[in-house]
């Protein structure tokens, strides 16, 4: 137990909280110093995205006895307060990922986390593209941006393990059990042709409620639907090896 | 008479654009004079708020409310990436 061998990441998504719930996810976070090193949370933790449901998941995220990586969702942007309640999120202590990252020390070893909310656009072979209306280019044009800071960001991150932490999907296998036709607004192949680039241990998402928990990128990298509807449970607990 | 996907799709959309809400993912099927409502929740409240929304949409329908509150259980096994 003394030299740590593994790294336990503790992962969820989507956890929509609200003034209504407040105080019982704090409950299902009891105890979690024992089963992980991290906690990351992967989006959409308001419902609406208003200030006051921002502050209601810093409070029941605050002062927790293990670091606390977010990133937002879609629905943290509904309200166009993203930025305050990322700024609610830093003052409880979550480290807010935001198309960067961050390297963390889970006992002797450098864990570096990179990502954001992610975009969609769809998937190799049946995508948008940058062509035609300046609003279909606009939205190809954001996902390409975000995989391009994810990749400059991973080869930046100087760690031992590395792990992408994002809202949207990077593959379609994990969006399983939702329908095709909106795929293209779930995620986008973008992302993980970035990772699969630019090289990690694992990939976090969430946003597709309804999908599967696991997947693997093109490049062989494993992905993981961390929904909060799609884990049935507080978290998931992902342990990557960090052997010598 | 409208459509009945036409109607379900003014439901769902309204589920998911009313400021009481905001909800994307649930199912609505309209069959005859009822109407179904499926999917999962973060808690009670949003259940009951969404079947408002859906039937002041479409008021002269008889609403089944099926939608779920997840329970957020205890974390469960881990899974070792090696
Ligand atoms: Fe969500
Ligand atoms: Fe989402």
């Amino acid at each position: 137990m003394s030299t740590l061998t593994e790294v336990r990441i503790a992962a969820v998504g989507d956890i929509h909280l609200g003034e209504d719930v407040r105080g019982e996810y704090r409950k299902r976070l009891e105890g979690i110093e024992e089963r992980a090193d991290v906690l990351m949370l992967a989006g959409d933790l308001t419902r609406h995205g208003t200030l006051e449901e921002g502050r209601v998941v810093a409070d029941e995220l605050r002062d927790l006895p293990v670091p606390v990586v977010a990133v937002l969702g879609n629905h943290d942007y509904h309200s166009d307060l993203q930025h305050e309640i990322a700024g609610e999120l830093r003052d409880a202590g979550v480290m807010v990922l935001d198309d960067d990252g961050v390297v963390i020390e889970c006992g002797g070893t450098k864990l570096g986390v990179v990502g954001g909310k992610g975009f969609g656009g769809g998937f190799a072979g049946k995508c948008a593209s940058e062509f035609g209306e300046r609003e279909i280019k606009d939205f190809v044009a954001h996902t390409r941006y975000i995989a391009e800071s994810w990749k400059l960001a991973l080869k930046e991150t100087q760690a031992d393990r590395r792990v992408v932490l994002s809202h949207y999907s990077p593959i379609k296998e994990t969006l399983e059990g939702e329908p095709l036709e909106i795929y293209p607004f779930l995620g986008s192949y973008l992302l993980a042709e970035a990772v699969d680039t630019a090289g990690a241990d694992l990939i976090l998402h969430g946003h597709a409620h309804k999908g599967t928990e696991k997947g693997l990128t093109p490049g062989g990298i494993r992905v993981r639907n961390v929904a909060l509807p799609v884990l049935g449970k507080a978290y998931a607990v992902y342990c990557l090896e960090c052997g010598e | 008479m409208e459509a009945p996907q036409y109607v379900a799709a003014r439901i769902q959309q309204a589920m998911a654009e009313d400021a009481r809400t905001h909800e994307l993912g649930i199912h609505v099927d309209v069959r005859g004079d009822q109407l179904f409502l499926r999917g999962q929740v973060s808690g009670n409240d949003q259940r009951v708020r969404l079947g408002e929304v859906a039937h002041e949409v479409a008021p002269d329908l008889k609403m089944h409310n099926e939608i779920k509150v997840v329970v957020v259980n205890e974390p469960g096994e881990d899974e070792h990436l090696d």
